[in-house]
């Protein structure tokens, strides 16, 4: 009797799971659609605004020209011509586009939009091109013309950025603007922004009438799972396709090699794209002697960086900007692990090591801090692995992780003596990185702000961006990366690179230039 | 008060209006009790947002990628009545929240109002279901051991409710997802598609509480084997089946008050369960607002946490008041 009442009880309950267990079966079907699992939900994909996710901008909406490896390419532009004093582009554009509402695509629409960018400048302060543009012209249906205040170098570069300069159908305009939101989608891009399910998917289906290479794969669905472990799991079971991201943002290291090992999926890697550096702040007691940060320099033995913490996933930064950013290629001092050659910097620099393992001066113990995300569990064990660097050196390095705001607030208020820091990666390295180095809320402000030429390196760099002469504008570049090299305010740790998961069968998996953006148009399945 | 005779001595009847004015009474006095408590707690949440050391304005502009510049501050800190002295803005605040007006989300700028009522119902129904497998499994589970207390299947039962209690919510969930999900293929790993996709968030989120109710349930019965109403009915010769409903009957009532008091929690304890499952609810809602410093929904949420809590407490004392004579008569 007892026992028969116990296997009762349990049978009951294992019919419930497996009965209700029986919905959750799908039939395979043929694959059409691609499901791409994110943190983050697409949010408002205003393109003008900086509200959603730039992937999903970047799918639905075009600029007038593309950036890519080889150059600038034709977008919704086919050509164009820039005057000689580089202050008026002339912009051919492409004729028989429509937006995906019915709009036709044409001058006027694209004196709108830019319009619309520049008159929210305020908004879009980080970009100096906001500033730059004085007024746009309709020549005719086909042809823009856009008038400079000053010769602004990365003009079609930023034109071509993800946002804002990307093109909506004046239909979806609330009131005559964009600021305040949009009342629909509607764009140009490879793909149609469908369905979207607030904090939980977002489906793009193929744009049939797209002008270009149309995309092969008819659905993406954009699924939102905020838990990084989910997402692996959900993998693991097939639910989902595609992983993709920068810096542990959407898969951490040890997630992607494991994964890598597995041999189930596609684990591929991008250039290197953006530089991984930490700020050695010259306005900060211990670290405001030039020595001290010199010292720092050969401290770090950043193979082991990149080999052991990275699991090579990175490549070894002997300089701030790899020379393979464009004006970056800069004839710069090479600065190897050297723990021998940092001791007798920090010798020199009046640092005397004492019976405790640490190094004094005037009494006071070399006690340096470093700040970092604490979500970000590859900074964590980057410093733990510098930490023990400096101890053999006699410095004592203490790491704080804190949470990104409480982080970015320390940034503002340049309360650090070392913290990380993240280039944007091309394209929007190295223009709109040096820019931001103007900007005061920034760590790289603060950090360059005791060294002697701050006021020459920020007007230089204004300069820099205005300097149409190629030739001049590259000897500037030789001399500000000199001299931000020489004051080494930076020390470079490694190259970062996108990372992206799939199942093996996607196929043309690829990066585009920017690590934000994802070339799902380029996506097919082997069927 | 409820269950009365049809034909009363008058003296019976006065006393049954003695206790009704004391009820009546007794609910008067635990509204205004309410009302300081609300208050209080309305003030911490919003000046405990107040406390935080990032700024406001700041946050606001950040989380939109705006660069924030002075001008651009000082612009957002008019925009969102930053510069007006502390007590104007709580109490701005207070009175357009008991409108329903909790300002908007710094991140999408859409009303807060909206935004947790669009993810309430999500929430409700996770708990909701998860409730259910509390009282199902739990019920049972408990009236078994209590019925077979020291056998086998008594001991293992008590062994995993011990294991259910000590095994944090986050790693139970990914647990669940590997087993069922993966490698069986029952359910699907998360999101919110059809009943399927419930069942494992809610199992998760009913664990804990399982396990607590099986143990009360359980205990209760045990205690109440030993009264002398059952050595009664036993000296009666009634079944063994309609003694144990007896007892059971008994036990139920102090496992319900608790039970009443743990659908808040069921609520607020969605929050790591629907980060786990994907699940679009207001636990979700508010992890994301507290990554993105997003004040306004974190005070709002705080705000309806604590209101939910002191409405449930009030709603089981009556409860219990209602179907316990002593409390009634405030004995």
């Amino acid at each position: 009797m007892k026992s028969r009442n116990w296997l009762l009880f349990s049978v009951i309950i294992c019919l419930c799971f497996s009965l209700v267990g029986c919905g959750g079966n799908k039939e395979k079907q043929v694959k059409k659609e691609l499901v791409y699992a994110s943190t983050k939900d697409i949010r408002d994909i205003n393109p003008h605004m900086y509200g959603g996710e730039m992937a999903a901008q970047a799918m639905v909406f075009e600029p007038l020209v593309y950036d890519s490896k080889d150059g600038i390419k034709p977008g919704l532009a086919e050509s164009w011509e820039v005057s000689a004093d580089g202050l008026v582009y002339t912009f051919h554009i492409r004729k028989g586009v429509k937006f995906t509402d019915g709009e036709v695509l044409n001058a006027e629409a694209i004196k709108k939009n830019i319009d619309l960018v520049v008159a929210n400048k305020a908004r879009h302060a980080w970009l100096d091109m906001t500033n730059q543009i004085d007024h746009g012209q309709v020549v005719d249906e086909y042809t823009y013309k856009l008038f400079l205040k000053k010769p602004y170098y990365p003009t079609l570069q930023e034109l071509a950025l993800s946002r804002p300069f990307r093109m909506i159908s004046p239909k979806c305009f609330k009131d005559g603007d964009t600021k305040n939101g949009v009342t629909g989608y509607a764009g140009t891009g490879p793909y149609i922004l469908t369905e979207h399910k607030d904090k939980q998917y977002a489906i793009f289906t193929a744009n049939k009438d797209y002008w270009g290479d149309k995309a092969k794969i008819e659905t993406i669905k954009w699924q939102v799972m905020p838990d990084q472990q989910t997402i692996l799991l959900a993998l693991k079971k097939g639910e989902i396709d595609l992983l993709f991201g920068a810096d542990g943002d959407m898969i951490d290291l040890d997630s992607f090699n494991g994964l890598k090992k597995e041999g189930k999926y596609a684990a591929i890697l991008s250039e290197p794209i953006a530089s991984r550096a930490i700020l050695l702040n010259a306005h900060q007691p211990i670290t405001s002697d030039r020595k001290v940060r010199e010292a720092f320099q050969y401290v770090v033995n950043k193979e082991g960086i990149a080999d052991g913490v990275l699991n090579g996933t990175e490549t070894v930064a002997d300089t701030l900007l790899s020379p393979t950013v464009p004006y970056c290629n800069v004839a710069l001092e090479k600065r190897k692990y050297d723990p021998e050659k940092a001791k007798q910097l920090l010798d020199d620099a009046g640092w005397k090591m004492q019976q405790d393992g640490y190094r004094y001066k005037d009494g006071k113990k070399m006690t340096v801090t470093i700040y970092f995300n604490s979500n970000n569990a590859q900074e964590r064990t980057i410093s733990e692995y510098m930490q023990s660097d400096m101890k053999a050196v006699g410095v004592d390095l203490q790491i704080v992780g804190e949470e990104k705001q409480a982080f970015l607030d320390r940034q503002k208020t340049g309360e650090f003596d070392l913290q990380y820091s993240l280039s944007w990666g091309t394209p929007y390295d190295p223009q709109s990185y040096i820019s931001s180095w103007r900007i005061p809320a920034h760590g790289d402000y603060q950090a360059q702000l005791g060294i002697e030429k701050k006021k020459w390196l920020d007007d230089t760099i204004g300069n820099i961006l205005v300097e149409f002469d190629k030739d001049k504008r590259q000897a500037m570049y030789n001399e500000i990366l000199t001299y931000i090299h020489n004051e080494c305010v930076y020390l470079p740790l490694t190259y970062s690179r996108t990372k992206a998961v799939y199942s093996p069968v996607v196929k043309g998996v690829g990066f585009n230039l920017s690590q934000y953006e994802i070339p799902f148009e380029k996506m097919y399945f082997e069927q | 008060m409820f269950v009365r005779n049809i034909c009363k001595h008058p003296f019976l009847e006065i006393v049954d209006k003695v206790k009704e004015d004391y009820m009546r009474d007794y609910i008067i006095y635990r509204l205004i009790g309410m009302t300081p408590i609300l208050l209080g707690i309305s003030f911490l949440a919003f000046v405990l947002i107040t406390l935080s050391p990032s700024d406001p304005a700041e946050v606001a502009l950040r989380v939109n990628e705006i660069t924030p510049t002075p001008e651009a501050i000082a612009l957002t800190r008019e925009q969102l009545g930053l510069d007006k002295p502390f007590f104007t803005r709580y109490i701005d605040w207070l009175v357009a929240s008991l409108h329903g007006d909790f300002g908007n989300s710094y991140v999408n700028n859409k009303p807060v109002f909206h935004e947790i009522i669009t993810a309430i119902p999500a929430t409700l129904y996770l708990a909701a279901v998860a409730l259910l497998f509390t009282v199902i499994v739990s019920v049972t589970a408990g009236v078994l051991c209590a019925i077979y207390e020291g056998s086998i299947g008594d001991k293992v039962t008590r062994g995993l409710v011990f294991l259910g209690t000590a095994m944090p919510s986050f790693w139970v969930g990914l647990l669940l997802i590997w087993l069922f999900s993966v490698k069986l293929d029952l359910f699907p790993t998360s999101g919110m598609q059809g009943f399927s996709s419930v069942i494992l968030p809610a199992v998760t989120l009913a664990l804990t509480y399982i396990s607590t109710y099986t143990r009360l349930i359980r205990n209760n019965m045990i205690e109440n084997k030993q009264e002398n109403y059952v050595l009664y009915a036993k000296v009666r010769g009634l079944k063994e089946s309609t003694i144990n409903k007896h007892i059971f009957k008994n036990s139920v009532q102090s496992s319900l008050t608790a039970l009443g008091m743990s659908i808040p929690k069921l609520i607020a304890g969605t929050v790591i369960v629907e980060n786990i499952f994907a699940w679009p609810g207001i636990g979700r809602l508010c992890v994301a607002a507290i990554f993105n410093r997003d004040f306004p929904i974190i005070q709002a949420y705080v705000l309806m946490m604590a209101v939910l809590f002191v409405v449930c407490n009030f709603l089981v004392d009556i409860f219990s008041a209602l179907l316990d004579p002593r409390i009634r008569q405030g004995e």
